[in-house]
């Protein structure tokens, strides 16, 4: 879900990222403050409304992204069905639901340079402690980079042992993944070295 | 696209100059051969002073020695020969355990700021290096990290991609593209940082023949000095040098004429064996 990238581009992309999670901010603090039913329905289909605005292909990408989240709402709903509160089961699902949607529209919206320049603006307090900001951002990047690199490792573990196997394959592919997570940092550590490390920017000019 | 490509110059793509470079061209290797070399601005100068390497206690390179100047150098030898730890130390991504290393007279282990715009590398696996979820921060990363300003490395990027003829990319994420659109982006991120030499360790191993003889297309865009190592010498067919290693030795080097023949053959040879069964060790 964190890696995400629109198919198409769209208005907002023009927006200065510092703006747009500013308005994140703002409106997640606003679902989360509300407790109406009616406010949270609503607030849904504004939400999806904002993602139809640039069209069909956004809007099916869009919802790609959120399938993740119906067993978390399963939970939800099921523990607060069991507890005898459905309706305060439903407001948390259509709040986390609308929250997640929007993040993810900043997201989408968003290039992953841009916010890396959001977070050095925050963390510049912090620069004057010490902290080695270009180190933070290229961090920043590299877990972003890694989770849809490592879910496909997983799957070709996955297949590997399915080829073999009668069996799914479960617990048993944590230590290799292990394994090819660290063999997958050291090439990346490599390549990143070979383009001038995390260290900083260096003092040489191009000509 | 909102942003105007900017116009390219000439010279883009050319690496940087180095100052102080000389334009002699008698490159001699071991056994005091002399290699003929195109006279050419961009021929770069590697001195090898009996550079060993060992991986735990198994040397994989030992007592190289080698003084050259080249535009197109080739690398060859069996898997396992040592090629693609050659390559390592000669990007600087490692040092060697014993002897000089001096590629266009910078020690590249040592002094990083001025190996990034000596050497680039390209690694087999497009996946290994690239970072960013589009095509035009990848691109601009290198350059933010030779000490470019954001909008400026943005730029530069922009120009790359244009002169690559691939403006059009600038915005692609770049989880959608194919593995060798993938190689190209590696490529277009290093060409950006114009090094003096670009290393390509096997970087178009395992893409289809379409593909592998377009991406060598573009590699023409290059300029600056080549090192391609791979153990097929087909593809080293536009290289005057090459070095053939063998087990961690320099077996042979000069003209690419007379030492891709005989590697060829004694590969020949080699394959009617059956080493395929020993262990190491
Ligand atoms: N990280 C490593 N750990 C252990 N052995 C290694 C490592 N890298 C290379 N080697 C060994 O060093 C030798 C040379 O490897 P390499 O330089 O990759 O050769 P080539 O690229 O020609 O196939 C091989 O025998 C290989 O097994
Ligand atoms: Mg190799």
């Amino acid at each position: 879900m964190i890696s995400l990238t629109s198919p198409v581009r769209t208005r907002a992309h023009g927006w200065p990222a510092g703006l747009k999670l500013g308005l994140l901010v703002a409106a997640t603090v606003l679902l989360a403050a509300q407790d109406a039913l009616a406010f949270h329905l609503c607030a849904l289909a504004g939400t999806l409304g904002l993602y139809l605005l640039p069209g069909g292909r956004f809007f099916r990408a869009g919802l790609r992204a959120l399938r993740g989240l119906w067993p978390v709402a399963l939970i939800v709903l099921a523990w607060d069905g069991l507890t005898g509160d459905p309706l305060g089961g439903v407001v948390v699902v259509l709040r986390m639901v609308s929250a997640v949607a929007l993040a993810n529209l900043v997201t989408m919206t968003t290039r992953l340079s841009d916010m890396m320049e959001v977070v050095h603006w925050l963390g510049r307090p912090l620069a004057r402690l010490g902290l080695n900001l270009r180190a933070l951002e290229i961090c920043l990047a590299l877990v972003i980079r890694s989770i849809p690199a490592l879910s496909e490792k997983a799957g070709l573990l996955r297949r590997s042992w399915q080829a073999r196997a009668h069996r799914a394959p479960r617990w048993r592919l944590i230590p290799p993944l292990t394994l090819l997570a660290l063999d997958d940092a050291d090439h990346v550590a490599e390549a990143l070295k070979a383009r001038g490390g995390v260290a900083g920017p260096k003092t040489t000019k191009l000509p | 696209m909102s942003h105007p490509v900017p116009r390219l110059r000439a010279e883009a793509l050319a690496p940087c100059p180095i100052s102080g470079h000389r334009k002699r061209f008698d490159g001699t290797a071991t056994g005091g051969r002399a290699i003929s070399t195109q006279a050419d601005i961009a021929a770069a100068h590697l001195r090898l002073e009996q550079v060993s390497c060992r991986i735990g206690p198994r040397a994989v390179l030992e007592g190289l020695e080698l003084d050259l100047r080249f535009r197109a150098l080739g690398v060859v030898g069996r898997n396992g020969s040592g090629k693609s730890t050659l390559a390592r130390l000669l990007a600087g991504l490692m040092a060697p355990d014993a002897g000089q290393l001096r590629l266009c007279g910078v020690d590249v282990a040592a002094d990083r700021a001025a190996a990034l715009s000596t050497v680039g590398i390209l690694f087999q696996n497009p996946d290994h290096q690239i970072i960013f979820p589009t095509v035009l921060e990848e691109v601009a990363f290198g350059l933010r990290q030779q000490g470019l300003r954001r909008r400026d490395a943005d730029d530069a990027a922009r120009a790359v991609l244009a002169a690559f003829g691939k403006a059009a990319w600038e915005e692609a994420p770049v989880s959608t593209l194919s593995q060798g659109q993938k190689s190209l982006v590696c490529l277009m991120s290093i060409v950006a940082m114009r090094p003096r030499v670009l290393i390509l360790d096997e970087p178009f191993a395992g893409l289809d023949i379409p593909t592998k003889a377009q991406l060598m297309r573009y590699l023409g865009r290059y300029h600056g000095s080549v090192i391609h190592v791979s153990h097929a010498p087909e593809d080293l067919a536009d290289c005057e040098t090459v070095l053939w290693l063998e087990q961690g030795r320099i077996r042979d080097v000069g003209a690419s004429g007379t030492v891709l023949p005989a590697y060829l053959a004694e590969m020949t040879r080699q394959g009617e064996g059956d080493d395929i069964s020993d262990l190491p060790g």
